[in-house]
């Protein structure tokens, strides 16, 4: 299903359309536990043809600095904004992932994204469920998309 | 008189994206007003004169499809031309949009041009 080539491609068009940040993609994490070491969140539940969740995952840092270029305003703090701005991140980039599946026959439905934050919290999923992290680096840092999904 | 457009999306970060993108694509507003979801889109179009939508799709409490469908049926302001931005711009469901009166549709993540092309003919 090329899931790694459909988000890279599609995080690549957000970031170079709307936030006019410089990314690049590393190799994706696909097996196993990941410790991220990340304090703002924002997810978007996927239906149809697989079941799944998208999600962006950004420290501090980075997450203020990309949600600052979004808004082309300085942010000092994980607030509202941050979570607001990653939250369409996350939106778009299953936009972008729905719109390369819909051209292979796959259809999928979108929820409407939420966004966490804190200094330590785990996400679970049930146990059967496929993961993929990938990791962009932005010159503050790096931040990852990550997709977990169940196919149908 | 000026132009006034409304944009309306549950994003407050799409709003003003939207907004920045309007104003990068030289179309020049004299008022910019926002909704949060379509029944405040509705209340808004009910009190100011609105020369232009833009509206999201996929919103809580009500969609943009809805808020079109409520739209074309209250005479005083069905004729008010909106262009849907969002992430769902499938063939399906634009065509639904557009028999509800949809006049285009934009699809997020945009350019400034692409905003032009989609609106300027409706000015």
């Amino acid at each position: 299903m090329e899931f790694a080539k459909k988000i890279v491609e599609t995080t690549e068009e957000i970031f170079s359309t709307m936030i006019f940040m410089d990314i690049a993609s590393e190799p994706p994490f696909e097996e196993g536990k990941q410790v991220l070491g990340c304090h703002v969140s924002a997810m978007i539940g996927l239906t149809g043809s697989f079941s799944g969740m998208l999600g962006i995952h950004c420290p501090e840092n980075v997450g203020l600095a990309i949600s600052g270029a979004m808004l082309d305003m300085e942010i000092d703090e994980i607030n509202a904004d941050v979570k607001d701005a990653l939250g369409e991140i996350a939106n778009m980039a299953a936009g972008g992932i729905k719109e390369r599946f819909a051209a292979e026959n796959i259809d999928l439905e979108l929820a409407i994204p939420t966004a966490i934050s804190g200094k330590s919290y785990t996400i679970s999923s049930p146990t059967k469920s496929n993961r993929l992290i990938i990791p962009f680096r932005v010159e503050q840092g790096r931040f990852f998309i990550e997709m977990k999904y169940n196919l149908n | 008189m000026g132009k006034t457009v409304l944009i309306v999306d549950d994003s407050n970060t799409m709003r003003k994206i939207v907004s920045r993108s309007l104003r990068q694509a030289g179309i020049d507003f004299d008022q910019i007003l926002e909704a949060a979801d379509g029944q405040e889109a509705l209340d808004v179009l009910g009190a100011n004169k609105v020369d232009v939508v833009l509206s999201d799709i996929n919103m809580p409490n009500m969609t943009g499809l809805e808020f079109l469908k409520a739209k074309a049926e209250d005479d005083a302001i069905k004729d008010i031309p909106v262009v849907m931005i969002s992430t769902e711009t499938g063939a399906d469901i634009i065509d639904e949009a557009k028999s509800y009166g949809a006049k285009g549709a934009i699809k997020k993540p945009f350019t400034p041009d692409l905003i032009n092309e989609t609106l300027g003919p409706l000015l």
